[in-house]
């Protein structure tokens, strides 16, 4: 019997949600917890693992449309199984809502033996199956139980479970996160800054909006074999009130796998896509390479870029650490790849389960992972940075802050002295790579005074 | 100063500890059927003997409860007896001395006497010696106050342990698995203790803590090598000790990696894994939990003969690798 993969209720009031990716597709061999799919509900994003093992068949819900909870949007079939298993489509959609009792399951008798049981079973907070564990970090974040859907056995909430919620909680939760700040919001009914319903044909680049709201937009340009998807995290620790639009770089995420020949022609590609979509003046943050980018674009001038954020910035000195670039492309298992991650941080335990699910979904693209190979060698040549923004960066005349971890282990920390004197610069201590996640609260407020000013 | 570091057997680590007491204190001596001329059952006192005489290492009659009583006289009296047994089994036989006697007596003369005495026995299956000489009982032992029990895993910590037993002032219980008298590992020439009520974090790890006792470390760290391969990076904790039980090193070990799965030879019910379950189930660490915990015991019969049902009824690797993938995959 094929195994019924449901769009899950990840919210409490929601009643449809909108897959806004599938990481697999039609036919593709799954284990049991591999990332399927993203769900983005007006308030949240939510990463959903394979419920069992075995072949995707039948993928029916669609990207980017309305789908109603419960609603099964694909089928995981053993291997061997027939195809005709399924059951026919009359067997009716079941709506899950967390607070349903058994008796309505117990009247669609002929729905194969599903998943989505476990979401029935599950009874409000004090009946909810939770591991000790993931009680305490649901109080910690100021998360309800039954707001979130268990992967355990029985539905079973776990750690990974809470982790996913927390990565893309819904805001008015997160706000407890922050008591020393009120954020006015303006009410879901006001008008927030449209989202551009441009053709993605116009803009070169992939790009998403993380988050909508006033203000000047914050465009967000990730690291070295990373891509839009990596802000997520900072996004969910704290309230955001500025739109958030984050690009994949060429030869990254869903951009064209293509290697630049230099970070002009990378900042050509990020300028086409800001003026296709007319955001206007921005707030232009960097990570990593993204930094340099960032930067190249800012000294362009074509840009209308107001301030700069360069966030582990590359370009800084001459020294990377070749031996990770060259590994993280390489890995393709999680026993390959996780030393690699060890390395971006300090602390482990931010390396979560959707970012380590999501890392290895883009090893397994090996078109993708041979194009960065060759953006690896052409700008980073024998672990050496083959550019230098120093120069760009004492022309500017916008307010420029630069934020690096103090143990960084990919770019030496001690290439962001020496900046001119009206560069600010946040070192942040016992901090790697990425302290846009490790010290993602810091980093996020960070940007948004930036924005505000 | 410098002391030299070679490879010896467990049985050898043992022999030399208790060499090196009785050189270094003339009240230490040793007592057990056949540990004189013939060398002892596993060969561990080998030829002490010839070194040190039939006055410090005695064979005693076909006894165990005769010698026992010898032996917990003479601590009470202020020698150093290392009593041994022929087989940890026969431990039943001697339960008067050493759960009545050795264990009770500085309580009940308000702590003025002690009793300094060592007691070894050569524990667990997997030598076909079937059921009346293959058991672990070191929880028998372990439940009753007034005793330490101690389950080195290593020739090092054999003569280390051994050592810092012969100096407590309290009555000691060693359980050495008999299949690890031939393993061999670096031991330092000399004196040196291993402190009793410490455990050892024998790998580290961030997924999943293994508390093992004996010869299942080493089971347990096999196992850790497939895991690590497989992207399961798992914690071994030697918990060396039974009683008194470093609750610390485990109760934070298992804060880190936020699943427990114990592993002891013994039989699993009322074993040393169900006192660590439960010790981690009334600690801080119960919050950190992201799994039930899992023990992995000794099988609810008597030691079979045959080596396949012998093997059966004790945790195997396979064993150990099963429970440790369904708890670091959450699939229990």
């Amino acid at each position: 019997m094929p195994v019924e993969v449901i769009l899950p209720k990840v919210d409490m009031d929601m009643a449809t949600g909108r897959i806004s990716r599938w990481y697999v597709g039609e036919g593709a061999t799954v284990k049991k917890g591999d990332l399927l799919f993203e769900i983005e509900t007006d308030k949240a994003a939510m990463e959903i693992d394979a419920p069992a093992s075995g072949t995707i068949r039948d993928i029916s819900g669609k990207e980017g449309i309305d789908i109603p909870v419960g609603e099964a949007v694909a089928w995981i079939y053993a291997e061997g199984e027939a195809t005709a298993a399924k059951p026919t489509q009359e067997a009716p959609a079941r709506p899950i809502a967390l607070n349903e009792t058994a008796p309505a399951a117990a009247a669609t008798a002929n729905v194969p033996e599903v998943v989505s049981a476990k979401a029935v079973n599950a009874t409000p907070s004090n009946g909810t199956r939770a591991t000790p564990l993931a009680r305490r970090l649901a109080a910690g974040a100021g998360l309800a139980l039954d707001a979130i859907a268990g992967s355990g056995p029985k539905g079973r909430i776990m750690r990974r479970d809470v982790e996913s919620a927390m990565t893309a909680p819904k805001v008015e939760v997160k706000a407890a996160l922050w008591p020393d700040q009120i954020i006015s919001r303006p009410p879901a009914s006001s008008q927030p800054r449209p989202a551009p319903q441009l053709s993605a044909g116009a803009a070169p680049l992939n790009f998403a909006w993380l988050r909508q709201g006033e203000g000047r937009p914050i465009v967000l340009l990730h690291g070295f074999g990373a891509d839009l998807n990596s802000w997520r995290p900072m996004l969910a620790a704290g309230p955001v009130d500025a739109p958030m639009l984050a690009l994949d770089l060429p030869g990254h995420g869903g951009s064209p796998r293509q290697t630049p020949a230099d970070l002009d022609a990378v900042a050509v590609d990020v300028e086409a896509t800001l003026a296709a979509l007319d955001v206007g003046p921005v707030l232009l943050v960097g990570h990593s390479f993204g930094g340099a980018v960032a930067a190249t674009v800012a000294a362009r001038g074509d840009a209308d870029v107001r301030a700069l954020a360069l966030i582990a910035p590359a370009g800084l000195g001459p020294e990377i650490n070749g031996a990770f670039l060259q590994g993280f492309v390489r890995a393709k298992s999680e026993a390959s790849l996780m030393p690699w991650l060890r390395q971006l941080v300090v602390d482990e335990q931010v390396l979560s389960k959707p970012f380590v699910n999501a890392t290895l979904a883009q090893a397994a693209d090996t078109e993708l992972r041979t194009a960065q190979a060759d953006i690896a060698d052409r700008f980073f040549a024998d672990g050496t940075q083959t550019f230098d923004i120093r120069s760009l960066i004492t022309g500017l005349r916008i307010p420029v802050r630069v934020i690096v971890g103090a143990n960084d282990r990919i770019i030496p920390a001690s290439q962001s002295q020496g900046l001119p004197g009206e560069v600010a610069l946040h070192t942040f201590a016992a901090t790697g790579h990425m302290p846009h996640v490790e010290r993602r609260e810091q980093v996020l407020k960070i940007l948004l005074e930036m924005a505000r000013a | 100063m410098d002391q030299a570091v070679r490879e010896l057997s467990y049985a050898q680590a043992i022999q030399e500890a208790m060499a090196i007491a009785m050189e270094t204190d003339e009240r230490v001596f040793l007592m057990g059927e056949d540990i004189g001329v013939y060398g002892g059952a596993f060969q561990v006192t080998g030829d002490l003997v010839e070194r040190f005489g039939a006055d410090r290492v005695i064979d005693t009659p076909i006894s165990e409860l005769g010698g026992a009583g010898v032996a917990v006289g003479a601590a009470v009296t202020g020698l150093r007896p290392i009593f041994e047994f022929q087989f940890s089994d026969f431990a039943t036989l001697a339960m008067e001395q050493i759960v009545n006697q050795a264990a009770k007596m500085r309580y009940m003369l308000g702590g003025a006497v002690s009793v300094p005495v060592v007691m070894r026995f050569p524990a667990g299956s997997g030598t076909g010696a079937a059921a009346q000489h293959s058991q672990s009982l070191e929880a028998w032992l372990g439940h009753v106050p007034g005793l330490k029990v101690i389950q080195p895993s290593t020739p090092y910590d054999a003569k280390g342990m051994l050592l810092a037993a012969v100096a407590d002032p309290d009555p000691v219980m060693i359980f050495e698995h008999k299949l690890l008298y031939k393993t061999k590992g670096p031991v330092p020439e000399g004196y040196y203790t291993v402190p009793i009520g410490k455990a050892a974090i024998r790998r580290e790890g961030r997924d999943l803590t293994i508390v093992a006792t004996s010869i299942m470390v080493h089971k347990a760290l096999d196992a850790a090598k497939t895991l690590e391969a497989e992207g399961i990076d798992v914690e071994v904790v030697d918990l060396r000790t039974i009683r008194p039980m470093d609750k610390e090193t485990v109760i934070e070990s298992v804060k880190k990696t936020s699943r427990l799965l114990c592993v002891y030879e013994g039989v699993k019910t009322l074993g040393v894994g169900a006192e660590v379950s439960a010790m981690i189930a009334e600690s801080e660490a119960f919050d950190f939990l992201d799994a039930p915990i899992v023990r992995l015991g000794g099988a609810e019969t008597p030691i079979p003969y045959n080596p396949e049902l012998e093997k059966a009824t004790v945790p195997q690797v396979p064993d150990i690798l099963a429970a440790a993938r369904s708890l670091a995959t959450g699939s229990r």
